[in-house]
């Protein structure tokens, strides 16, 4: 039997397919063998993998992510959604549909669709647990907890809303297809059903980071390159010692994986839109156009922190980048894997709704994010024009390995 | 919408069929057994031929385009109702459907063509070659609709005398009691045209002027305070269940549709009674949701003996999931009610909505499970 495809849809034009009419949807080449660098569409980012994909994979143009709590305690659901979950996903990033009946009149389709003639697009789908999954205790995880998964401690900056934040279980997607990410996360809650229910999702239009050598680096909703600094994946050594789980101190199910911390962080976009340029510039740190630190010319040159001019620091004392340096926090850095948000206008303001949903990832995320964070929130010259609405920190776990699923280290 | 049609007796829902053979385009070994096979062309003329006769029964279209832009498609209509059909076929390409027609006079469309339209003229007698399950679970759920629709009119019978005395409180208190047979059987009663909505339509679903039935008259009771000018739509509310009542007795009823009603009955819950919008003068959502789960669970217990060889592991599962729903509704039981809907939190219907997706989710693999049997 050859199920309908993403892409074959052209070549069974029988009854089956009938109404989706493809034109000119056969002859590309889509598959593994494609390179992952491919932004155009044709690019697929395989599934399994000793990590999972979407950490250091260049970071994709759009970002659909949510949390999700159990509804049940029992173990063997659990490992049945994350099987499932893994084995979708994995249709998914190749760019296949879901599942096997697609084409049966009378039953809803395993796929809800919206893929169908797209392209795979890059997606990733990265799963995480978050420190609540670890106290139900019917699944008998107590043990398991890793020390590094805590909740975030308040930080200076925080004014988080209750509702959202927080969950068992998240769900990264991301993509160069806003539609091919949505369809991710779409999917994944449906089968989830009766398992898992959404506690809330987060759309990013835009990458604010930049995580290999060969992309540009992009501008946030503040007009500046963010991300300049960021760890890149090819610097492997740097991947190693910031970002990807060892044995130190860690359970051995997460070993491979990273920590996941994301921050929902709103922008004061009219206040920010009517502060001049010098200003704007100051409290970065940065130039704005060239990217450039100050006192610099261009992009990647390093910052000097011990500059001068007139007396001053070139570098402002209470500048973002000179206090997110890794000079600043003690040599720590993190990979950060952030997108740009608007969800509509904020009520209560009349203003657009808008930010960075911050993502990033961590070997240790009190000694690096919370860190950091701490060091900022305190005296960052940026807290003016920011506050952070939601928090949440999740266990990435490795990859899955293949016939295996995402979480299996965790539950067998 | 038509879900349970009276007179195509189109066994097994023919575009089901259709649809399971689909995914072995080209194959043919997967056509329905014994079915007859027709072969078309499509041309510029339109369907070749296009006057066709064949026997009652199980019967698979091959189409072929034979060279021409202009026609791509073609189509099996009873009237104006597509009852199969094969798109996209361009210059070469050919597809196939598969139908169980009866007795009658059906259109071949082949739009695009110089003559659109032509005839194909289905003799004899349809062999149903049901099996005791099948008809077993068939007359199961009849029997539930009759019980259900003779209910109705019983409850209907004071609710309507009350109002046309004016008794505003005695009909509030009776009002409620009348609407859970009809929420329980309401796919059914959706197939019969107007009917539905001369029953149960909601403001704004219909023309001012038509606006009649339980919500005018739960509207009357609840906002208006009074009974004024609401006989004649009593009256005809009357008329209307027990129209009802007769025109169920001669419904066609297939294995398959039973376990898609249950399906319909949940979305029901899901669009307008986890909403509020259904009851939105008496605020008895609660208790039309309960109805709604009823009727989805007769259905699916008909139907359930079908599935214990197919999927007995979705039969349990589906089994569980409905004592999640009851027990999900049981905090907001009140006496023989429930609780006004105004009372519910937000939390309170976020988690009502959940334990029904879940059971949703679980039912709509019914149907294709059915027939796979």
């Amino acid at each position: 039997m050859n199920p309908i495809t993403r892409r074959r849809l052209l070549a069974s034009a029988g009854a089956g397919a009938a109404g989706i009419g493809l034109g000119g949807a056969t002859g590309y080449l889509v598959g593994h063998e494609t390179a992952e660098a491919q932004s155009d569409g044709t690019g697929s980012v395989p599934f399994c993998g000793e990590h999972q994909a979407g950490i250091d994979t260049p970071a994709q143009d759009r970002l659909h992510f949510a949390a999700f709590d159990l509804v049940t305690e029992n173990p063997a659901d659990l490992r049945e959604l994350l099987r499932e979950w893994s084995q979708a996903a994995a249709e998914m990033t190749a760019g296949d549909m879901i599942g096997d009946a697609n084409d049966v009149e009378l039953a809803p389709p395993d796929d809800t669709g919206e893929t169908v003639g797209l392209l795979p697009s890059r997606l990733t789908v990265t799963i995480g647990f978050g420190p609540s999954l670890f106290e139900r205790r019917g699944l008998g995880l107590q043990r398991k907890r890793p020390a590094a998964l805590r909740d975030i401690p308040p930080l200076p900056g925080d004014e988080l809303s209750e509702e959202e934040g927080g969950g068992d279980i998240c769900v990264q997607a991301c993509s160069d297809d806003p539609q091919v990410a949505f369809h991710a996360v779409r999917n994944l809650a449906r089968i989830g059903r009766g398992t898992v229910v959404m506690r809330w999702s987060q759309l990013g239009f835009g990458r604010t980071s930049s995580t290999s050598r060969g992309q540009e680096t992009p501008r946030n909703l503040m007009g500046f390159k963010d991300g300049t600094a960021n760890i890149r994946a090819e610097d492997t050594d740097a991947m190693r010692r910031f970002v990807w789980v060892g044995d130190d101190g860690n359970p051995g199910w997460m070993r491979g994986g990273s920590y996941m911390v994301t921050r929902r962080i709103r922008m004061l976009l009219e206040v920010w839109d009517r502060s001049a340029l010098e200003d704007q510039e100051q409290t970065i740190g940065r130039h704005k156009y060239s990217g450039a630190a100050l006192g610099e010319s261009s992009e990647f040159e390093p910052l000097d922190l011990d500059a001068t001019q007139k007396g001053q620091p070139t570098i402002p004392v209470d500048a973002h980048v000179r206090l997110a340096s890794s000079s600043a926090n003690a040599g720590e850095r993190i990979l950060r894997r952030g997108y740009s948000f608007t969800d509509g206008v904020d009520e209560s303001l009349g203003e657009l709704e808008a930010g960075l949903f911050f993502i990033c990832f961590q070997r240790d995320p009190e000694r690096q994010f919370v860190a950091i964070q701490r060091q900022l929130g305190a005296s960052d010259a940026l807290g003016e024009y920011i506050k952070h609405v939601s928090s949440a920190i999740f266990a990435v776990p490795p990859g899955a390995a293949r016939g295996g699923y995402v979480g299996e280290t965790l539950l067998s | 919408m038509n879900r349970f049609p009276v007179r195509a007796a189109l066994i097994f829902a023919a575009a089901g069929l259709l649809a399971l053979f689909a995914a072995a385009c080209g194959s043919g070994e997967d056509a329905p057994k014994g079915a007859k096979t027709m072969s078309f062309e499509l041309t510029d003329a339109g369907c070749v031929p296009n006057s066709a006769k064949a026997p009652a029964g199980g019967l698979t279209f091959e189409v072929e385009n034979a060279g021409t832009s202009k026609v791509t498609e073609l189509e099996v209509l009873d009237g104006d109702t597509v009852l199969g059909e094969v798109e996209n076929l361009s210059d070469g390409i050919s597809g196939s459907f598969s139908l169980t027609l009866e007795q009658g006079e059906y259109t071949l469309y082949c739009p695009g063509g110089d003559d659109e339209k032509g005839t194909l003229t289905i003799a004899g007698k349809l062999q149903t070659e049901n099996s005791p399950q099948v008809e077993g679970a068939i007359s199961q759920y009849r029997d539930y609709l009759e019980k259900n629709t003779a209910e109705l009119v019983t409850s209907t019978e004071p609710f309507v005398a009350a109002v046309e005395a004016g008794d505003v409180k005695k009909a509030q208190s009776l009002y409620a009691a009348a609407r859970i047979p009809y929420e329980r059987i309401e796919p059914v009663a959706e197939s019969f045209g107007d009917l539905d909505p001369r029953i149960d339509a909601r403001e704004n679903d219909v023309p001012d002027s038509e606006f009649g039935g339980f919500h005018r008259i739960e509207k009357a009771l609840w906002v208006e305070d009074t009974t004024a000018g609401m006989a004649p739509v009593a009256k005809q509310l009357l008329i209307d269940v027990k129209d009802l009542q007769r025109k169920v007795k001669t419904v066609e009823l297939q294995a398959v549709q039973i376990a898609n009603g249950a399906n319909e009955l949940l979305g029901e819950v899901s669009a307008s009674k986890i909403t509020g919008e259904e009851e939105r003068y008496s605020h008895i959502d609660l208790v039309d949701f309960e109805a709604n789960v009823e009727g989805a669970e007769a259905a699916f217990e008909a139907v359930e003996p079908l599935l214990s060889d197919t999927d007995p592991k979705l039969a349990k599962e589906i089994e569980a999931q409905f004592g999640k729903v009851y027990a999900s509704l049981k905090p907001y039981r009140r006496g023989d009610g429930f609780v006004s809907y105004t009372e519910l939190t937000q939390a309170d219907t976020r988690k009502l909505a959940q334990e029904i997706d879940a059971l949703a989710e679980l039912l709509s693999q019914v149907p294709a499970q059915i027939v796979r049997e």
